[in-house]
């Protein structure tokens, strides 16, 4: 390839050559760019922060005074929030899921199943499968104290039954399997989880601790099945049915509750439900799909929520 | 060689030397003493979309918790070892007494990286990748599927290693060396969980609020609009915050300290005999042979019908999932219009997205080899297919939790056991077809 006269020029520096590939590899392997990214410690506030938890000092400013907590001491009573999303489109259609496993028991004669990322109702277009529920409350009404309830999670024809199932901690979901092969339900979350279902047979799960948002279940042996569970500390939620109707009874009347709203393709951080429209601003919808509400004893506060066609990804 | 190339040579390794001394020296350390970096994919994710000054503020609370890499720091609390720590911690040196410090440093940093993320320099061209600690969740261990490991288990990883991987063994160490870096790595779990758990709190409770007068009116600009204002997360200053960052800590702390609670210990009267005889053996083998391939242990579905590992290989890790969600997060985002939020972070995302190594499906073992990676012991065996493999798609069989019920039988996964110990040593090509469970569950 080279003429002879080049390749001894070149010869004498074929060191330097050397060194410079080291360099470079040093340079490159040695220091990750990736490593630098992000803030480090500054020292003075790692002082001051450090004196306060290892016990030398107290945290100078107090708790938040004059907030609704101290307003609500004194409230009684209770009040309903119920209402209905609805879509501001055309119902879209769903793609059927890629089965590529266990195609007899898991297809309908070779036909797989739909998705349900976003279940629109092609009459009222209520849009099902909004997780609404309330955020903290002071007190908690005797309808909505935890469950000790069985709650069932079935799966069949290789699909979660419930797409998003709610439930208060300590409950006991029964993860049920009734096809006639094997899965798995893999949960994460703050209750993460693991095990084979097998084939006609039911395994417990009991959640103990409280998620903010749902989080996802899906079987490892079929990656299609997705569902979604959301443990609460009290029953203070609702899922939509298929008409996009909600109601959640029996909330603390006479405080400012703070109510999530989340959808499996909702655009916000962690499938938040962010209602970016006239509507929404008034009721100051945050961009974490969330806005407050203070309801009077016995109030029965109706919404009729449109959700545009934006606020959904895909 | 004659005089002249000689001194050619000598003086282009003088240049060589020259050229790359500074570079190994500075090259690096130009920006200082190692640091504990956030985790960055979290940080700019779409999840926990985490603002700059957020960052640095969770930046500091950790510092003020856990320290640097060169002094680590340890709450009372949090149960671990100070001198450990030191010994484990900072830059490799051997005292006058012959005592080595740095350990951490000089035998693991390299694949585990600083942090404990998993991303030293070598990580990248491993497969496994080294494992990132900062999520506290590890596979190797005698504790039920979603609790910690015991210091044991750590300790079983280090002197064994992990074989099959690119984890060595450091059995050649001496065992308060061991005990060292187990405690360090606990360290850097729990500073890794609680950053997780920080940057959560910041993300659910933290933010703008509208901001108000004194008399508690709220604040409108020219326009008529509220005032917003940015709640700071500083637990120095505010006694609320305080109590929510030691409720946290504790409750990490807490699933750690649990783990010596958490140990499955198999039934003494399902543990088969030390002395079986060949028929007893062949009989349960037998046993574990049809559990394997049927509906209900299901082995079959993700280690495939011959067991080589080739069933169900679509799956992630619980680390890849992570960033493999993250990934198709930001090429989502690249395709609609940009809207107000996406702005904010789409430098430092694409910026993130590019130092991710590249995605590896989860594959289960090939179990013909006969390599365990969590080790060989009829035990350890039994606490794989118990407890499931944490972190990756391999599930529990046995129960969940302390008191519960497995999905089968502890006599029948020491049946599965055996099993799979005779597997390598069974003929691949030995009929399945005799099973009457396995006829529908293959025809993948
Ligand atoms: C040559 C690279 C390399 C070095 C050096 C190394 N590791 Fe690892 N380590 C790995 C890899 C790769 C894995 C992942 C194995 C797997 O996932 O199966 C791992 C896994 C681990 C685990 C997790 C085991 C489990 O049960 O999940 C621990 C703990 C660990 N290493 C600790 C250490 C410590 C401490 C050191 C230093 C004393 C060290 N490693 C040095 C590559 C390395
Ligand atoms: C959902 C898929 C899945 C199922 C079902 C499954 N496994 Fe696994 N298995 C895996 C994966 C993935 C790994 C590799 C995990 C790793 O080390 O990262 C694995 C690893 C293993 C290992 C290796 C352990 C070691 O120390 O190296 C054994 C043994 C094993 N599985 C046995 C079983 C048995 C027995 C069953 C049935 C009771 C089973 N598996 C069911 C996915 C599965």
């Amino acid at each position: 390839m080279f003429d002879k006269s080049v390749t001894k020029k070149i010869q004498p520096y074929s060191h330097l050559f050397q060194a410079t590939l080291l360099a470079a590899l040093v340079v490159t392997i040695g220091c990750q760019r990736g490593e630098e990214l992000g803030p480090v410690a500054s020292a003075t506030s790692v002082a001051k922060i450090r004196s306060v938890f290892a016990g030398e000092a107290s945290a100078t400013g107090a708790a938040e005074e004059g907030s609704s907590e101290s307003a609500v001491a004194t409230a009684t009573g209770w009040a309903t929030i119920k209402g209905r999303f609805v879509y501001d489109g055309e119902p879209p259609a769903m793609q059927p899921y890629n089965v590529n496993k266990d195609q007899a028991t898991c297809t309908d004669g070779g036909k797989p199943p739909l998705q349900e990322t976003l279940l629109v109702d092609s009459g009222n277009k209520g849009i099902a499968n909004v997780a609404i529920y309330i955020r903290k409350v002071s007190r908690v009404h005797e309808s909505a104290q935890p469950s000790t309830e069985k709650v069932l999670f079935d799966q069949k024809a290789c699909v979660f039954l419930t797409h998003v199932l709610p439930m208060t901690i300590g409950q006991t979901v029964e993860l049920k399997n009734s096809d006639p092969v094997g899965h798995n339900t893999n949960i994460s979350g703050n209750n993460s989880f693991n095990q084979t279902i097998p084939a006609n047979e039911s395994v417990d799960y009991t959640p103990q601790k409280e998620e903010a948002m749902p989080v996802l279940a899906v079987c490892s042996i079929h990656p299609w099945m997705a569902s979604y569970l959301l443990p609460r500390a009290n029953g203070y939620y609702a899922i939509t049915a298929p008409d996009g109707s909600f109601e959640i009874a029996n909330v603390p009347a006479g405080e400012i509750l703070e109510v999530q709203v989340w959808h499996e393709s909702g655009t916000g951080p962690k499938g938040a439900l962010v209602l970016n429209t006239e509507a929404g601003k008034e009721m100051k919808w945050s961009k974490k799909g969330r806005f407050k509400i203070n309801l009077a004893e016995d109030e029965v506060k109706e919404f009729e929520l449109t959700v545009p066609t934006n606020a959904f990804r895909g | 060689m004659n005089q002249n190339t000689m001194k050619q040579k000598l003086n282009s390794f003088y240049l060589l030397a020259c050229l790359v001394a500074p570079l190994v020296t500075v090259g690096c350390s130009s920006s200082g003493p190692p640091e504990f970096r956030l985790d960055m994919v979290k940080m700019v994710s779409e999840e926990t979309p985490t603002a700059q000054e957020y960052q640095q503020e969770i930046a500091d609370v950790l510092g003020a918790l856990f320290g640097t890499p060169d002094e680590p720091f340890a709450l009372p609390e949090t149960g671990l070892n100070a001198i450990q720590l030191q010994m484990a911690a900072g830059s490799a040196w051997s005292d006058e007494k012959g005592y080595n410090h740095g350990l951490y440093r000089k035998h693991c940093v390299h694949c585990h990286g600083i942090t404990g993320d998993g991303r030293g320099p070598t990580a990248r061209f491993l497969n496994p990748y080294p494992r990132d600690y900062r999520p506290g969740v590890y596979k190797f261990k005698s504790t039920y599927n979603a609790d910690r490991p015991t210091d044991e288990d750590l300790h079983r990883v280090l002197v064994n290693g992990v074989p099959g991987t690119a984890m060595p063994s450091f059995s050649l160490l001496p065992s308060s060396e061991v005990e060292s870096l187990v405690e360090y790595v606990k360290y850097l779990s729990i500073r890794g969980q609680m950053e997780t758990a920080l940057t959560n709190f910041v993300f659910d409770e933290l933010g703008e609020e509208e901001a108000e007068d004194e008399d508690g009116e709220p604040l409108l600009d020219g326009d008529g609009e509220p005032v917003l204002r940015r709640i700071p997360f500083n637990p120095a200053e505010d006694a609320e915050q305080q109590e929510v960052v030691a409720d946290l800590l504790a409750e990490i702390v807490e699933g750690w300290d649990a783990a010596s609670e958490k140990i499955i210990l198999p039934e003494e009267d399902q543990i088969p005999a030390e002395e079986r005889s060949d028929e007893e053996i062949a009989a349960s083998v037998d046993k574990g042979r049809e559990l394997f391939y049927g509906t209900r242990a299901n082995c079959i579905k993700c280690h495939g019908p011959t067991a080589l590992g080739d069933g169900q290989q679509d799956d992630f890790d619980n680390w890849s999932k992570a960033h493999k969600k993250f990934l198709s997060d930001v090429a989502e985002s690249h395709k609609g219009e940009p809207t107000e939020d996406s702005q904010e972070f789409a430098a430092s995302r694409d910026e993130v997205a590019a130092m991710i190594y590249p995605l590896r499906n989860a594959i289960p073992r090939n179990l013909r080899q006969g390599i365990y990676r969590g080790g060989r012991r009829r035990l350890d065996i039994f606490w794989r297919i118990s407890a499931g493999i944490p972190g990756t798609p391999m599930p529990a069989t046995g129960s969940a939790a302390p008191g519960g019920k497995g999905t089968i039988s502890e006599a029948e996964i020491w049946n599965i056991v055996d099993y799979v110990l005779s597997l390598p040593y069974e003929s691949p090509s030995r009929p399945l077809k005799a099973l009457p469970a396995n006829t529908e569950g293959i025809v993948n």
